[in-house]
């Protein structure tokens, strides 16, 4: 026997305690991975973003729209290397109105030369750059509308009325596809030309925003600024950040659901380490006599305090490792990977941060540590005379 | 540090008090005594007259208010907390009334626990505590739990853990007073083997005159002062 397998010994004595704290401490732990893997999959698209792309926007806000003419200029610019444009066209399915996507109107010549990561068979991108009406759809997007090459789709838009006053009407062209984790595959491409020629006289030649890819990834930040100066002296100006900052900057609006989801990770780790907490102080009053005895045999006050935080180390390492051994592998294997199916559209990449795992296990560790030095604490403190009294 | 007489132990106006609710309670009034060596000594008194509290004083559990305890030549009441928790490793082996076996460890596993706090090797260990089971005549009862043992037979375990340290001394707070009276003459005949046969020095308090009558000498504790 020696001194760890007596603390040992005291962690299996009370079976079905010790089992719902490390289930709890587990579930706790379980729950800190997913909301740590929410948190990591919302800024993901902004992790992933190219280092060598610069987005341009209206100086006040994304809503607002630049002059077309604005992307003539930026062509122009040295170091750049080719430069599209997007409009937010705001695009639901009537029938399906729940389901939201993004759709974006695009020019179709340059658009995929700026995203190169987006992948589309020849013939569809050629299909698609041919018809007027005809949209690229997400892969991900078309299995879950059962969408296929060759549909005919109608539309509503919030933003921009239809030709005819009504609904738009379409064609679906191709299905893209990618292996980049940046990139949403549940979008719908659409033909900014059929859009701008619908529209009324005063609301034609506006843009959304322009992106542009420049030739040495290293300056994306000065081009950006490069580019701001030439329409410093216009009518409308523009704000340039490089696509990550941009990406950034459009889930700042979620910031607040954000701080909101890291403070409740934190709250869960607060109350595992009160429950590890209370199931050590618990055991702790029950062993009085016990840490008595020990200490009229000649224990001293540092070796109880070995063993209560020794048994509350391990309580939160066992909770720790239940917590990461089911955690993991769910979010990893099931949960992510549905999510990604189904919710492609805000969580492209829904996977748990490299090292998080680690830190859960280790975090479980050090709030049992936590958890157990005021019960430590009151052990050494005991008169052993008083422990002893107690037996009787 | 000479001691000319063969006492082991020895008070010299040892007094207790204990503060309570802000009153102070004095439960050992100058008290001068002497043990000898290798004696068997019972001490007897009323109950609340401060037995457990003198026994504890001569074990090194607390100190007195006032006045010195020398064991084996040693002032224990000037001892620090540490060098009384490690002077008890070495010196006493306690006896409790209600045995104080550790539950999660077997018999074997309990009487090793004082040896954790020395230097002997785990393979020694075991041995040593088989060695004061066989002593106890546990030989068989080596890897039952606690609770699978009878009173009688956990007060023996509890006596083999006293003794696995060969301690200069063994102090006992009625150790049969839990026990029927086979069981407790059985331990009060072991507690007379280990001073008759390995010259340990045993104090025990007790309220059985028939369990004092076992010792040679018998202490009367009453309101603090010791007769006879
Ligand atoms: N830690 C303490 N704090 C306050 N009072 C104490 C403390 N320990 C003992 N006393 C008091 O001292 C007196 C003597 O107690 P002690 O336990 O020594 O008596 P005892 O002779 O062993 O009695 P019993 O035969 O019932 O065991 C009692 O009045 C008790 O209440
Ligand atoms: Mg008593």
């Amino acid at each position: 026997m020696t001194f760890a397998s007596l603390a040992a010994r005291n962690i299996l004595r009370n079976k079905l305690r010790t089992f719902l704290t490390v289930m709890g401490v587990g579930i706790a732990v379980m729950t800190f991975l997913l909301l740590r893997t929410v948190i990591s999959a919302w800024t993901a698209a902004a992790d992933f973003a190219a280092k060598d792309r610069v987005v341009t926007r209206h100086k006040v806000t994304f809503v607002m729209q630049l002059p077309k003419r604005y992307i003539d200029k930026i062509r122009q610019m040295p170091d750049i290397k080719s430069a599209t444009w997007a409009n937010w066209f705001g695009a639901k399915d009537p029938k399906n109105d729940r389901e939201f996507f993004a759709t974006f109107a695009i020019d179709p010549s340059s658009y995929f030369e700026v995203y190169d990561e987006i992948d589309i068979p020849a013939d569809q991108l050629a299909a698609f750059k041919a018809d007027k009406s005809g949209v690229i759809v997400g892969d991900v997007l078309a299995k879950k509308m059962g969408w296929q090459v060759g549909q005919d789709l109608t539309l509503e838009s919030g933003i921009y009325p239809a030709p005819d006053g009504t609904e738009w009407k379409f064609t679906i062209q191709g299905i893209y596809t990618t292996s980049a984790r940046s990139v949403d595959r549940s979008t719908l491409f659409l033909q900014w030309d059929y859009m701008n020629d619908s529209l009324p006289e005063v609301r034609r030649d506006q843009i959304g925003w322009v992106v542009s890819r420049v030739g040495d990834a290293s300056k994306t930040a000065d081009r950006g600024l490069a580019i701001d100066k030439v329409f410093d002296d216009e009518d409308t100006q523009t704000l340039s950040q490089d696509e990550r900052t941009f990406n950034t900057s459009f889930l700042a609006g979620f910031s607040s659901v954000l701080n909101a989801i890291d403070l409740v990770s934190v709250v869960i780790l607060v109350i595992m380490t009160l429950v590890m907490g209370n199931t050590i102080a618990m055991g702790v009053r029950e062993r009085t006599s016990e840490y008595g005895t020990m200490r009229a045999i000649g224990f001293m006050p540092k070796h109880i305090v070995f063993f209560v935080l020794g048994e509350s180390i391990v309580l939160g390492a066992l909770g720790g490792a239940v917590g990461v051994l089911l955690g993991y592998p769910f979010i990893e294997r099931g949960l992510g990977r549905w999510i990604e199916e189904n919710l492609g559209g805000f969580f492209p990449y829904f996977r748990v941060p490299p090292g998080w795992a680690v830190v859960a296990f280790f975090l479980a560790m050090l709030l049992g540590l936590l958890a157990a030095l005021l019960p430590a604490r009151q052990a050494a403190k005991i008169k052993v005379t008083d422990a002893l009294r107690r037996v009787v | 540090m000479t001691v000319t007489d063969d006492s082991i132990i020895r008070l010299r106006g040892v007094t207790k008090e204990f503060v309570r609710g802000g009153e102070r309670l004095r439960v050992l009034q100058s008290l001068d005594l002497d043990v000898k060596r290798a004696t068997f000594q019972a001490l007897m008194g009323p109950s609340g007259s401060g037995k457990s509290t003198l026994l504890n004083l001569m074990a090194g559990l607390d100190r007195p208010t006032s006045g010195s305890i020398e064991i084996d030549g040693k002032r224990i009441d000037q001892m620090s907390e540490g060098q009384l928790a490690a002077w008890r490793a070495n010196s006493v082996g306690f006896v409790f009334q209600s045995y104080n076996l550790l539950p999660v460890l077997t018999a074997v596993e309990n009487v090793e626990l004082p040896l954790l706090l020395t230097p002997v090797a785990a393979n020694e260990r075991r041995r040593r505590a088989q060695t004061a089971l066989r002593v106890v005549g546990l030989d068989d009862r080596m890897d039952h739990y606690p609770r699978q043992l009878s009173g009688g037979q956990e007060q023996r375990v509890s006596i083999a853990r006293a003794i696995v340290t060969d301690p200069l001394l063994i102090v006992a707070d009625e150790p049969t007073g839990d026990l029927d009276r086979t069981s407790a003459d059985e331990i009060l005949t072991l507690l007379e083997t280990l001073n008759e046969n390995m010259g340990k020095t045993i104090i025990m308090v007790t309220h059985d005159p028939a369990a004092a009558e076992r010792a040679g000498v018998t202490l009367h504790l009453d309101k603090g002062r010791l007769k006879e």
